[in-house]
């Protein structure tokens, strides 16, 4: 969900561990096979969504692969280790995810049921029927999306750097170049459907590597109770109730991710593919109960770190706290070694199942909405579906170049910038989903008005620096995130500018 | 009975403004050095006010979704 940028620091796996990996990652491949053999029309809709739908475990398995990252593990877990138990505000805006589907979910189910919708952009055309406003969602999802994969992209590198007794460059190269191009073969051999069955292995095998985290973490540390007392007497602030400045900050955080990451287009897709609405709303009632098996058990790792290992990462990044600590049980006994190569697992299985389905979400936009609705509305379904893998084929190969550039040029400040712009931008399309699902007097013109200068609002506030003591300086001294007042403009437009229109167009 | 836009209604979301109030350590001093099973009180207080929005959230996904949203392809 966060910036993805830990390294695992474990001890070089063995050629035993390597091959289990490599056994792994191959299965994805044959499930791609399966996946195209399992394909009833080459048509856009099939690839993209997998035709009728999918039942209960693909999609409860592919929601929760694809809503939890890799950096569940490595970015929560570190950011626990500097923060201790306050970071608990992640278990919040996890679930916080799941309520917001309340808003708009069964609805928009239905109405993808009966216009056969591809793109979270299918519904925005058929409510507003304006061309601007889906250019503008559109760029908005693509951009955060590359933003996100990007994330993803140099996540595999870095899991990879400690794994082998290559240089670190050179490791984080084959990882990136190896596990894209495995992602992308069996993506564009399976489209969703192989997508969705591979998210059901790696979300399988993320599950059990949280499960085996908590055990490994409690046996290999003490109880709970012996880590807290220990930071009340190293680092008590991480262990004190959070003050009124980190409060605010809670608050923006369920805002910003809750709602933001509901508006993933990879997640409102999964909301189409669903089979049935019994389907769908029995996997986002699982859903709601996840962060208390993952997200906190993050947390957990986090804190215990922060307790037991505070002088070791001295010089290193926190993010890679749980490597450190895998390393500490790796180093223990044979059967701890096999465990952490089961825990590394799920971690590749967490960063690819969450890059697999943003590909897939990313190519399918430009396929359909910006070259189909832009460009080629004629074009035939099995032309623009060999049209989309290609796109998928382009994306992999620009993005997989700018993270290795980017790795290399030590550019990492940046990149985590525009991921913490990712949820500021996804954030000003949840007028367009939310109100005007329900509010029929919503109309276009002001709802585009609204979402670019939320979105204009949201950049500028992020990019200009605030100076002195003026009023810009306590917005962004606030703990709130920029998105956030981006939206409540957004809103005020897009409401006040509806009663206006419809006001007017009464008289 | 038909449960026509159900999720809207502001008793739901009056419950989840209470559950927030009670999750959100906003209310505890910033010296509270209390613990329970080995966590912070107030860190216990805020997982079990999670766990709560977990329940609700996942009754209302299974009992109350709106039945004029069920669409197509519901047995």
């Amino acid at each position: 969900m966060m910036a993805a940028a830990a390294e695992t620091n474990v001890i070089p796996f063995g050629a035993g561990a390597l091959t289990f990996i490599g056994v792994y990652l191959l299965s994805m491949v044959w499930i791609g096979w399966l996946g195209m053999r399992a394909r009833k029309e080459n048509s856009l809709r099939d690839h993209f969504i997998g035709g009728s739908g999918v039942g209960f475990m693909v999609l409860l398995l592919t929601l929760f692969a694809t809503q939890y990252s890799g950096n569940t593990i490595l970015g929560f877990s570190g950011k626990a280790y500097r923060i201790g138990f306050a970071w608990l505000t992640c278990v919040h805006f996890m679930t916080a995810i799941v309520v917001t589907y309340l808003l708009f979910a069964p609805r928009l189910f239905k109405l993808a049921k009966q216009h056969a919708f591809i793109t979270p952009t299918d519904y925005l055309a058929h409510r507003f029927n304006h061309r601007g406003l889906n250019l503008l969602a559109t760029l908005i999802m693509v951009a955060s999306l590359m933003n996100f994969y990007l994330a993803q992209l140099t996540a595999m590198g870095r899991a990879v750097e400690g794994l082998t007794t290559l240089d670190p460059e050179t490791a984080f190269l084959w990882g990136v170049v190896v596990l894209a191009g495995i992602m992308l073969v069996y993506e564009n051999m399976g489209g969703f459907r192989a997508v969705a069955w591979t998210d059901m292995i790696q979300g399988g095998v993320l599950a059990l590597g949280f499960a085996v985290l908590l055990v490994l973490i409690f046996k290999e540390y003490g109880s709970m109770e012996n880590t807290t007392r220990m930071l009340l007497q190293t680092a008590p602030e991480k262990v004190l109730p959070p003050k009124a400045p980190e409060v605010r900050s809670w608050i923006s955080y369920i805002l910003l991710l809750g709602v933001g990451a509901a508006l993933y287009p990879q997640a409102i897709q999964r909301i189409y593919a669903a089979k049935s609405a019994k389907t769908l709303r029995k996997s986002l009632a699982v859903m709601a109960f996840m962060p208390l098996c993952t997200a906190l058990i993050a947390v957990l790792v986090g804190v215990t770190a922060a307790a037991h290992l505070a002088g070791e990462l001295q010089g290193a990044s926190s993010d890679a706290v749980l490597g450190v600590m895998l390393r500490h049980i790796q180093e223990q006994s044979a059967f701890g070694y096999a465990l952490v190569v089961l825990i590394f697992a799920a971690i590749l299985g967490a960063i690819m199942s969450t890059a697999d389905s943003t590909l897939l979400s990313m190519s399918s936009m430009v396929t359909k909405d910006l070259y189909m609705g832009f460009v080629r509305p004629e074009a035939s379904q099995a032309s623009l579906t060999s049209l989309g893998k290609w796109i998928s084929t382009l994306f992999v190969v620009v993005l997989a170049a700018l993270a290795v550039w980017l790795n290399n040029s030590g550019t990492k400040l940046t990149l985590v910038e525009l991921l913490e712009m990712k949820f500021d931008m996804l954030l000003q399309l949840a007028p367009a989903f939310m109100i005007a699902i329900h509010w029929q007097r919503m109309r276009a013109g002001p709802v585009f008005a609204g979402m670019l200068a939320g979105l204009v609002f949201a950049l500028l506030f992020f990019w200009v620096p605030a100076k002195g003591d003026g009023f810009l300086t306590l917005l962004k001294t606030s703990g709130f995130h920029p998105g956030v007042y981006g939206l409540i403009l957004n809103i005020a437009i897009g409401v006040s500018g509806s009663w206006i229109v419809n006001a007017r167009s009464k008289a | 009975m038909t449960r026509s836009n159900s999720y809207l209604s502001w008793r739901i979301w009056t419950v989840y403004a209470v559950l927030a109030g009670i999750s959100i350590p906003w209310y505890w001093s910033a010296e509270d050095t209390r613990m329970l099973l080995g966590f912070p009180l107030w860190a216990v207080v805020s997982i079990l006010g999670s766990l709560a929005v977990s329940c609700f959230t996942a009754w209302l996904f299974v009992c109350r979704w709106p039945q004029d949203d069920e669409g197509e392809g519901e047995a």
